[in-house]
């Protein structure tokens, strides 16, 4: 176990990252306000990233286009591709495994970099950040901010504290006068309703959290006040994982805002076949099978409910994802409102056993070639394009049947604690 | 000078490690160019957007820069 007083870490940000990539590729557009956003078309059309010119107007990440458009009428709306960030940001971390095997991936444009065992080679923390923030300007014409500093949590609120293009340090001597001066919120794992709560607490900087009691705290958070207190305090001690390693799947699911509202059982089962495809595949993929099965529906006043049902066995087929899918959604819903996204997720995965108990009551037989199907199918499709082959009830309406769930890139979320608070 | 951003057609030698040597330009309306001397190698980003492999090459008197971008080539041209 690395000690924690001696370690060195780095969190580097690709700045407003897909806005930038997008002025890399093309230079005019930094002399406009700019945003990236979803295809509206779609109905996709929120801002995902914007430039510097358009970030007097206000404009805020995850707002409806054309919310953004009366802030700024001249706002240039630049489509989203998200295979070129993927690509370009894939680029930009290869970079940073020059320097660690230690590189951790938080999100798309972020990562985590411990160069501890680095530092005889490359020189102090500072000197690696600043030769990557030059070679990442250099080489993909990108800029970043670095943060410097001994935890994980430290290097994050260095990377975030100045932008573009800063560099900050944080170290074990500074941090009281430095990190403890910033308001409550830019620390990690304090969000919008946390900062409420701290504030109702008089608790407004970092140092005041720091300062506060643990007692009160755990009374009012739970296990969470203790944590987000130790990050205060610099304590935060957890690894920077190996480049190899990835943590395994809690749960494997897919959502769609469909082209145009659902507006009945029939519509819905188009929709549900894709989705519940794709989460099949996956689960097949990564060998895991799931117990619970969640379907999620937000109609079109874009009111949310999820409605799950665990099954004795283990699943990992679409035909019998689907059948549940199916009966949670006429058990919970009665099309008042048209849907405007649908959503099939399968949780409690365990590893896929072959051997399982039998019921007297089903078809074993029928229920092992429909598997086999299904994994042929997959293989077509694989081989020769996903549109290769499909079920006769896509060709109704293919508004709904236009996807390609897991074949689309799809951005996970990453949480910090990955589930091991 | 201003430059511009132009996808070209490079006929290139590929070694049998996999690295690239461009050899000659194809110009738009066909005229060809023959690359006489390499003269650097390295990942840049481009001034007219984009980045690459850049390759400063010598091209008869004149320097030019062209870049390999994911998979394919363009050049920093003096003409739109």
């Amino acid at each position: 176990m690395i000690q924690h007083e001696m370690r060195t870490i780095l969190h580097i940000d690709i700045n407003h990252c897909y806005a930038q990539i997008e002025e890399m590729l093309t230079p005019p557009l930094r002399d406009v306000p700019m945003a990236v956003g979803g295809d509206e078309s779609q109905r996709h059309g929120i801002i995902l990233a914007k430039n510097m010119k358009a970030k007097p107007f206000k404009i805020v990440t995850g707002e409806p286009i054309r919310n953004a458009l009366k802030k700024c009428p001249d706002l240039h709306i630049v489509q989203a591709d998200m295979k070129k960030y993927t690509y370009y940001t894939s680029k930009v971390k290869e970079i940073y495994h020059e320097y660690s095997d230690r590189v951790e991936d938080f999100g798309l444009d972020e990562a985590w970099v411990d160069v501890t065992d680095s530092l005889r080679i490359y020189g102090s923390g500072m000197q690696i950040a600043q030769e990557i923030q030059r070679r990442v300007y250099h080489e993909y014409g990108l800029t970043v901010s670095i943060g410097v500093s001994f935890n994980k949590v430290f290097a994050k609120l260095g990377s975030d504290y100045k932008k573009p293009s800063g560099l900050t340090e944080i170290t074990q001597e500074n941090f009281k006068t430095f990190a403890w001066q910033l308001p409550v919120s830019y620390l990690l794992m304090v969000g919008h309703a946390t900062t409420k709560k701290l504030h109702d607490l008089h608790i407004y900087t970092i140092g005041d959290l720091a300062c506060a009691s643990t007692t009160l705290l755990k009374q009012k958070f739970g296990k969470m006040g203790l944590l987000i207190w130790s990050y205060a305090n610099g304590m935060e001690a957890s690894e920077v994982t190996l480049e190899t390693f990835t943590t395994p799947p809690k749960s494997i699911g897919n959502s769609w805002t469909t082209p145009k509202d659902i507006t009945n059982a029939n519509e819905a089962r188009i929709v549900l076949e894709r989705l519940s495809n794709s989460v099949a595949c996956r689960l097949r993929e990564k060998e895991f099978m799931a117990k619970v099965i969640t379907l999620s529906v937000r109609d079109t006043n874009l009111h949310r409910f999820t409605h799950q049902r665990k099954i004795p066995v283990a699943i990992d087929t679409c035909s019998e994802i689907l059948q549940i899918a199916m009966q949670l959604l006429a058990e919970s819903y009665d099309f008042v409102l048209p849907i405007r996204s649908i959503g099939v997720h399968a949780s409690q995965l365990t590893k896929t056993n072959m051997y399982y108990q039998l019921n007297f009551f089903e078809d074993t037989v029928a229920k092992a070639k429909n598997r086999k199907i299904e994994i042929v199918v997959e293989d077509i499709r694989k081989k020769y394009g996903f549109y290769s082959v499909n079920s006769a009830s896509s060709l109704v309406d293919r508004a709904f049947s236009s996807v390609d769930p897991k074949g689309n890139h799809t951005i996970h979320p990453v949480g910090f604690l990955k589930g091991n608070s | 000078m201003q430059l511009f951003k132009k996808y070209i057609k490079v006929i290139t030698m590929c070694d049998e490690h996999g690295a690239l040597t461009p050899i000659y330009i194809i110009w738009n309306n066909g005229s060809k160019y023959k690359i006489d001397k390499i003269l650097e190698v390295r990942k840049a980003a481009s001034k007219v957007g984009g980045c690459g492999i850049l390759y400063r090459c010598r091209i008869g008197k004149s320097e030019r820069s062209i870049f390999y971008e994911i998979n394919r080539w363009f050049i920093e041209s003096t003409n739109p």
